[in-house]
Order: C-alpha cells, then sequence, then structure tokens
C-alpha cells in the first residue's frame, strides 16, 4: 500500500521558504526588530509590534527532520546540557556552537541574532533554560510568561493573572522595537492569528472523513505555517489551498493511505527523524494515523480579536499540555470518537516528559475506559540515540496484529 | 491447504538462537533445530533448514511453504509468510493451551506479554521498556561469568542463601552490577539468584499479567529459574508451554498449514 504525496507540498515549501527569507533580510538590513518565541508564545503581541519572529523549535525540528541533531547534541552536553533534557534545546545549542543551520539551504548565513527572546513556560522549563543560554552569550533580554501547569479547569483568575504577565510584557518589547503597540493593530494581528488556527482547525478535520485524506505524518509537515506563521496573511493564503486540496480528496474519495482499514491516534511528539520510516511501516500496514495531540496543540479556539490580551491568556491555558489528566483524558475520548479511532499509540519522548502523557496511568486509564487498544512505544522528538528501529516496528506491527484479531468472530472474549 | 499430508517450514530469526521446524498436518512436529546465532543470518537459517529437514527425513522440495518469524524474519529466503513475533507466539502457545491466557514471550531480545482471549485472538500486547531488552542476552552473560553452563544457572540459584542485589533496570548497567558482585566475591549462587530475580521484575514490571501465565521463548527452556522468580514475585502460577524456545517456529508454521 502507498502513501500519496499532497500537490499542496510545493506551495508549502515556497510559503515556508518565503517566511525565512524575510526573517533573514530583516535581520541582515536591521530593517525590523527580530524576536525568538515558544511556539505557543505570545507571538501575537510580537508580530503587532514589527518583529520579525524566529521559533528555535522549528529549527530543532528541522534538525532533527534532517537527522542532524545527534552531529550537534554532543556539543552541548560537553557545556553541561544534560543528556536527559529537552533534545531540542541541546540540539540547537549544540548547532550553534558549530556555526550550522539548516536555514542556509535558504541562503541564510545563521540564525537571525535576536533582540530580545520571548518565551511562555506553558510547555515546560527547558524553554526557558535555553532562552536564558542565548541571553547570556549575546546579553539580550529573556522576557515572558511563566504559566501555571495541571490545570483542571481554566478560571477566570488563572486568565486574568496570565493576561497581565503579557500586559506587562509590552513595555520592554515596545522599547526595544522602538515603537507603540496600537489596538487597532493587535486586533489586526489576533484576527489573522485566529483565522488561521481556524483555517488549521479545518484541515486537521478533514481527517475525520473515511477514508482519511491526510495522515498525521502529512500534518507534521504541513503545521510549518500554524506555528511559525501566525498573524502572517501568507499563512491564511496557504491553508485555504490546503484545506482545498483535502477537501478536493474528500469529495474524490482519495485516502491518504490506500486501502485504509486502521485509523489511530496519535499521543505525543512526532519522531522527526523517523517520520518517512513510520509513515511507510504504518501505509504497508494499511493504517491512517488520523489525528494527533501534537498538531492540534496550535488550534487556539479562544482567540478573541474583540478581547486581545485575556483571550490570548485563555488560549495558551486551554492547550492540552497545561492541563491535568482529567481534560486531557476527556480531549483524547473526545478525539477517538470524532476521528472513529481504532488504537492510541503513545509516543513515550524520552527527553520531553511535558509532551509524553504515559508516564502516569493515563494508556492503562484508556484502555479500561474506552476499550480500546493502546500501545506504548519509547523514542525522541529529535535524539535518535533513544530511538530503536527494529524494537518500534516489532512493538507496531503487533498492535497491528492485535487490531486484526478484534475484527474476528470471538474478539474480546477475555479471561 | 487441507490435505491431510501437508508439510511446512517455519523459520524464527532470532538475536540469539535460530529455530526451525518441519511440520506436517495433522502429524504435527516432525523436524526441528536450534542454531546459535553468529555472523550472517541467512548462513544460520540454511544451517537450521537442513538440520529440521534431516531429522524429518525430507527433502527442501518435499516443503510446500515456508514461514517466517523473529528479529531477521527477512533473511529466510523463500518465505511465503513473513509474521510479526507476537501474533506467532500467541499460536504457539494457543496450540498447546487453548485457552483465555497471558504469554510471556521472553527471547534474547524483546521480552514481551501477549493477552489473548478463549478463541486464541490477541487481546492485548506490550513490550518491555527499551532500557530492560535484551534480557536473554544478559542471562546469557551472567552464566558466561558465573561460569555455568546457561541450564545450571537455575541450579547454582537454588543453592543461594540469600539473592545479591541486582537492581539496574538497564541490561547493561545489570551485567556491570554482576562483574561489581564477583569482585567483590560474593557468592555465584547468591548473583544467580539475584540475576533470576531481577528478569522476573523486570518482566512483572511490563504489566497486564492476568492467569493462567505461560512462557515461550529461549529465557523459559534454558533458564526455568526465571519462572520460579516470577511466579513468587507475582504470586500466580507460572509454567512453560512444551518446548518454549520452538514457539515461534511452531506460530510461524501452524500461519502456513
Amino acid at each position: 500500500m502507498k502513501r500519496r504525496v499532497l500537490e499542496s507540498t510545493a506551495s508549502l515549501k515556497e510559503t515556508m521558504v518565503g517566511y525565512y527569507l524575510e526573517l533573514g533580510s530583516a535581520a541582515a538590513a536591521k530593517s525590523a526588530p527580530v524576536a525568538w518565541c515558544t511556539s505557543t508564545g505570545p507571538v501575537e503581541i510580537l508580530r503587532a509590534l514589527g518583529y520579525k519572529v524566529h521559533f528555535p523549535e522549528n529549527h530543532s525540528s528541522m534538525l532533527g527532520a534532517a537527522r542532524t541533531a545527534n552531529d550537534y547534541m554532543t556539543r552541548a552536553h560537553a557545556r553541561g546540557y544534560s543528556q536527559d533534557i529537552c533534545s531540542y534545546l541541546t540540539a540547537d545549542i549544540g548547532a550553534f556552537l558549530a556555526g550550522e543551520t539548516p536555514f542556509s539551504a535558504f541562503g541564510l548565513e545563521e540564525v537571525p541574532k535576536p533582540d530580545v527572546l520571548v518565551f511562555n513556560t506553558n510547555q515546560c522549563r527547558d524553554v526557558r533554560d535555553w532562552y536564558e543560554f542565548y541571553g547570556r552569550t549575546w546579553d539580550v533580554p529573556v522576557i515572558g510568561i511563566e504559566s501555571m501547569h495541571m490545570i483542571e479547569n481554566v478560571t477566570d483568575i488563572q486568565v486574568d493573572a496570565i493576561a497581565s504577565q503579557m500586559e506587562d510584557l509590552v513595555p520592554p518589547l515596545e522599547e526595544i522595537a522602538g515603537t507603540r503597540l496600537t489596538s487597532d493593530n493587535f486586533s489586526e494581528i489576533i484576527a489573522l492569528s485566529k483565522e488561521c488556527v481556524d483555517l488549521w482547525k479545518s484541515c486537521m478535520e478533514m481527517a475525520a472523513h473515511k477514508p482519511s485524506p491526510v495522515t498525521f505524518f502529512d500534518s507534521t509537515i504541513h503545521m510549518g505555517p500554524v506555528v511559525t506563521m501566525r498573524g502572517i496573511p501568507a499563512a491564511n493564503e496557504y491553508y485555504r489551498l490546503f484545506l482545498s486540496e483535502l477537501q478536493k480528496r474528500v469529495d474524490d474519495g482519495v485516502a491518504a493511505v490506500e486501502g485504509e482499514r486502521f485509523r489511530l491516534y496519535w499521543e505525543g511528539m512526532p519522531i522527526w527523524g523517523k517520520l518517512r520510516e513510520l509513515s511507510e511501516l504504518f501505509a504497508a500496514l494499511s493504517t491512517t494515523v488520523v489525528a494527533s495531540t501534537y498538531c492540534n496543540s496550535w488550534i487556539f479556539d479562544a482567540l478573541d480579536a474583540a478581547d486581545p490580551f485575556r483571550s490570548m491568556a485563555r488560549a495558551s491555558l486551554e492547550l492540552f499540555i497545561v492541563r491535568s489528566d482529567t481534560p486531557k483524558e476527556s480531549y483524547i475520548e473526545r478525539m477517538v470518537r470524532e476521528f472513529s479511532v481504532d488504537g492510541i499509540v503513545f509516543h513515550d519522548s524520552r527527553t520531553c516528559p511535558s509532551n509524553s502523557n504515559c508516564r502516569y496511568g493515563m494508556p492503562e486509564r484508556l484502555r479500561e475506559q474506552l476499550d480500546i487498544p493502546v500501545i506504548t512505544i519509547e523514542g525522541d522528538q529529535i535524539d535518535l540515540r533513544c530511538y530503536s528501529s527494529e524494537q518500534t516496528k516489532t512493538s507496531l506491527e503487533g498492535f497491528i496484529e492485535q487490531l486484526e484479531d478484534r475484527g474476528r468472530p470471538g474478539e474480546g472474549v477475555g479471561d | 491447504m487441507t490435505e491431510s499430508n501437508r508439510v511446512v517450514a517455519a523459520v524464527d530469526v532470532g538475536t540469539e538462537c535460530v529455530k526451525a521446524v518441519v511440520m506436517e498436518k495433522d502429524v504435527g512436529i516432525r523436524g526441528r533445530a536450534i542454531v546459535p546465532t553468529r555472523g550472517y543470518f541467512q548462513h544460520r537459517v540454511e544451517e537450521a533448514m537442513d538440520q529440521a529437514l534431516d531429522e524429518a527425513k525430507i527433502t527442501r522440495s518435499d516443503i510446500e511453504a515456508i514461514a517466517a518469524t523473529g528479529f531477521a524474519a527477512e533473511c529466510v529466503p523463500d518465505a511465503v509468510s513473513v509474521t510479526g513475533e507476537t501474533t506467532c507466539h500467541a499460536l504457539g502457545a494457543f496450540h498447546h493451551h487453548p485457552r483465555a491466557m497471558s504469554v510471556i514471550d521472553i527471547g534474547g531480545s524483546d521480552p514481551k506479554v501477549v493477552r489473548i482471549d478463549h478463541s486464541g485472538h490477541v487481546l492485548d500486547t506490550r513490550l518491555v521498556r527499551r532500557c530492560a531488552i535484551g534480557i536473554g542476552t544478559f542471562l546469557m552473560f551472567t552464566a558466561r561469568h558465573l561460569d555455568v553452563h546457561p541450564t545450571q544457572l537455575q541450579e547454582l540459584a537454588a543453592e543461594a542463601e540469600r539473592a545479591a542485589p541486582i537492581g539496574s533496570y538497564c541490561s547493561v548497567f545489570s551485567q556491570v552490577e554482576i562483574l561489581e558482585q564477583l569482585r567483590d566475591g560474593t557468592n555465584r549462587e547468591d548473583i544467580a539468584l539475584g540475576t533470576m530475580q531481577s528478569v522476573a521484575e523486570r518482566i512483572y514490571e511490563i504489566g497486564g499479567l492476568r492467569e493462567p501465565v505461560v512462557v515461550s521463548g529461549g529465557v523459559a527452556e534454558y533458564f526455568p529459574g526465571v519462572l520460579k522468580s516470577l511466579s513468587e514475585l507475582t504470586g500466580f502460577h507460572v509454567e512453560a508451554v512444551p518446548e518454549p524456545i520452538m514457539t515461534g517456529a511452531l506460530g510461524a508454521a501452524l500461519r502456513v498449514l
């Protein structure tokens, strides 16, 4: 069974290259201030102030996808950054120490240096540690939002607290940018950002169709604009194109995986250096990974141009990664139902505990509550020292055989 | 595939041993071979096949289908069926014990727990965590350093006064712990028992075990002390399937018989 390549991939490349070139040329000509921002950070404030924004997580995922991350990590380890902390951090700092970047493919000599680094610890503490390395290296300010975690229900008190922190970022960001934040500008960027995430959400929802027109492995690539270009019209233009291609596939009954037999949910980080290998393995098993926590993490439903700070704050707190296990499990349960999921794959990412939801009994609970097969595979988002192709293949093949068995007479009659 | 005299072969190409069976419908296993894994897998596959055919007193042309499973299943030429280890061990164990049960396959590399229902269908599969893979290989290492044949490790353990602590869940760290114990003069018997208990803990931690429990794979064949330790740890009756090392090959053969 073969994988089908999406035609809009060519436009995706153009869109992303355009973004990198604009970032690089602005930094080189010093025509705009440059900020580095975490992927679920307050990018809308930065864009409204005219910053060109770089996302180090995007850079690290590129190192992972190119399978060069492991060439660099040892340099960071030698500086005292452990093998057990975020491999995005160690690969990115290692690449910096080596003086290399995948951006060179787009003609950029280096990753544009920041005037300010802006974090939101809603993802993890590592993003702040990561930025502080560069803050110390270049003596540039590191500012951001210190988020609460393990949130059961998002309350107004929590939203107000985060909104206040966001508002407090404005004066220093204005000073560095040499401009003022206007409400018109800010609302316009929020509106663009909301349109972008809504389009992305519509694209992701296309996978609810049977057969699915898109796989998780496609989406990890096509999510580039929603991660890096929220608030930029070109991102929205791209997703209109992507959505139309997916809609056409649905209308024509075209499957992303020919002969789709099983549909899975992927919980956890992608394994960037093994996207193709895993995609081909699942395709060979006539199985589509239709939905994932990860790709849905850039759907910020709460964004509202009429209430910029509080809606950004709420969006940052409603994210899966910031929540306690009860709302996380409810979310997965809804995904399983809406996407007609036959089984759940948990990726236990060695260096990303915040995105590894299999460590506190969740797979066992979901297996029981949803009566659905679950499997945990061990790996890492980019550190391939933590990943065994053979062990993963054995696990996943066994898992699919188990799904096959469930469809046979006598299924489910346990001991 | 209903002829009563249909004869098939299957090879389970593992990391420690290559196992081959020749099987005839309505008769059962007619030939079997176990060859230690070394060098290129293809050569050991040939060797194991030849030995199994010799025992069955037939030639290759009498074989109607060849099946493969195991770590290097793709190294079996002319296999018409390549099946995952989980399914093969479930099939092989169910052939001997047709009932709902937990099957633990402990081979050279990836121990796994497979729960099957009363029809032999797989309900749940779980693998040992990454750090603990290579349990069979770890036991072979232990036997070598305790200077006993693998099958005698249990006899050694039976003489232990108290188990030496072998606590790491990493197979390589555990090997170092054994060397440290030897360096410090710990009784070999106590180390042997500590090793069995350590492996039992790694298996128990996989989770998903429910009675009845049977064990397949090379560890059950050569290191039955692990089953005893597992039984003591879980409180479950734990028994080996007949000819446990051949279970995967048997399951693969049943797929094409």
